[in-house]
């Protein structure tokens, strides 16, 4: 006897109704629900979308934006890969949209977008969590340096694993990575490409130059006094290096909050 | 020029068909070539997973069949349904293809089924309920194969007592009707020795059989 033949006779003589296993699926589905709920990841949202910075790869969840990748830098299957495992993903054009719109929005000027709340899901350390929220809190206009950065979390001599952090930022643009620099006041390295660097800087006001440096006008302001100098003043070269911010001129740091120094007067 | 240009964008329109992410590379370095770039548009060339629930929907009664028909129990089919699901929720993320989807899934069911009878065996109960006295399923059973739905519930016995790897991919093959590759992504061995698998079983069936 073929064996197909039997397997015919097995179906047929104990036959499993498609009926029956509905019910038998059915009856399971509260007991799945119940302990779906632990299990269940978050959702998040993704889309790809062209911006002035080239195309990206955007995610976002309910608690924020959970992670943008530059499409064309490589990687792409990993930031995947790590979204995955927090979050169940959902395509959703519509919500990669409004970000796309948001980033338009910084290169005509309107800073307020970056200020979208942001999920740091992906991010695994403490160090590099820590580093994020008090990157997010240096404003549009002003930049900082790894140094500087470092000493804000409180270990002042790790601007390697800062520069690793930044390299491995989940969500650039919206946490500003693209704000730090290096101590000589050469801009440095972007994980989304020097280019997208200098036209984010640019956007925000300051005049990079063809030899990748920041302005003269730049102003140093100082986040403990809140006191903002010309770099030559002397009162800015006692002050510790590491509570500097850079701002594009006065006017930034004017708005950041920060008065000019009375010894130089750089308003 | 243009011979070169056009040259690059089929290639990539080539590993676009194999790997999106791998033409998404290509894609920077032709610029904004206009297919391209809408091909890209679209999420799912990236990659992007359908969600675990969409994506197993349609495999729900097969997986359910393929249970009930090898642990031959209700409730344990039950049972072992709900944890082949959670387990797989669990694991989605890690699973790299969506073609792959089937054989894992059966795969995750085939090993829960393994373990509930390993268990079993230690705890030296009986797997088989059809005999609740404990003894041999009826030994008689092969002299019954050829006839009727009778034969065919003894055969059934049989395929419970074949070796756990055969028993399965009997049941892959014949119930659930998957490829050997399949059975083979399965099972964790090789196409090869799925079918291997298969004709033994159906080779042993045969021979129980001709040994009335």
């Amino acid at each position: 006897m073929k064996t197909n033949r039997m397997a015919t006779q097995v179906k047929e003589s104990a036959p499993i109704d498609d009926r029956v296993l509905d019910a038998m699926i059915g009856q399971t589905r509260p007991r799945i629900e119940r302990a779906m709920k632990i299990l269940r990841r978050p959702q998040a949202r993704v889309g790809v979308i062209s911006s002035p910075l080239g195309r990206l790869l955007i995610a976002e969840s309910d608690r924020g934006l959970a992670a943008i990748h530059f499409l064309f830098i490589s990687g792409g299957e990993r930031t995947l890969e790590m979204l995955r495992r927090k979050f169940d993903l959902i395509e959703n054009e519509a919500s990669a949209r409004r970000i796309g719109a948001e980033i338009d929005r910084v290169f005509e000027g309107d800073f307020s977008a970056t200020a979208h709340p942001v999920d740091l899901s992906l991010v695994e350390s403490d160090f590099q969590r820590r580093t994020y929220t008090s990157l997010r809190k240096v404003p549009p206009g002003a930049v900082i340096t790894y140094h500087g950065l470092a000493a804000t979390v409180g270990q002042p001599d790790s601007q390697r694993a800062i520069g690793n952090t930044m390299a491995s930022n989940p969500i650039p643009i919206f946490v500003p990575c693209h704000r730090v620099i290096r101590s000589d006041g050469t801009i440095g390295n972007y994980g989304g490409g020097v280019d997208n660097k200098i036209k984010l800087l640019r956007a925000e006001g300051f005049e990079v130059g063809r030899d990748l440096r920041l302005p003269a006008l730049a102003v140093m302001g100082h986040r403990r006094t809140g006191i903002f100098c010309r770099p030559g003043c002397s009162a800015a070269r006692r002050a510790d290096p590491a509570k500097m911010l850079i701002f594009a001129d006065a006017r930034c740091a004017g708005q950041a909050g920060l008065r000019a120094c009375k010894l130089c007067k750089p308003a | 020029m243009m011979i070169a240009g056009s040259r690059l964008a089929s290639n990539a329109a080539r590993r676009l068909r194999t790997n999106g992410i791998g033409a998404t590379r290509l894609d920077s370095r032709i610029g904004s070539s206009g297919v391209i770039d809408i091909v890209m548009g679209r999420v799912n060339e990236i990659g992007i997973p359908p969600p675990f629930e969409a994506a197993v929907k349609s495999m729900e009664r097969e997986i359910m069949r393929f249970l009930m028909r090898s642990t031959g129990d209700r409730e344990d089919a039950m049972d072992l349904f709900q944890e082949t699901w959670l387990r797989a929720y669990r694991a989605y993320p890690t699973l790299q293809s969506e073609d792959g989807l089937r054989p894992w899934i059966f795969r995750i069911a085939s090993n829960l089924c393994r373990n509930r009878a390993r268990d079993r065996m230690r705890r030296g109960r009986v797997i088989a309920n059809e005999n609740p006295d404990g003894a041999a399923p009826a030994d008689n059973a092969p002299n019954q194969l050829d006839g009727g739905p009778e034969g065919a519930l003894h055969l059934k016995r049989a395929i419970s007592r074949l070796p756990g790897k055969q028993g399965q991919a009997l049941m892959m093959r014949k119930f659930a009707g998957l490829e050997y590759t399949e059975i083979g992504t399965a099972l964790n061995c090789s196409a090869e020795s799925a079918r291997a698998s298969v004709y033994q079983a159906v080779k042993k069936l045969k021979k129980l059989r001709l040994d009335e």
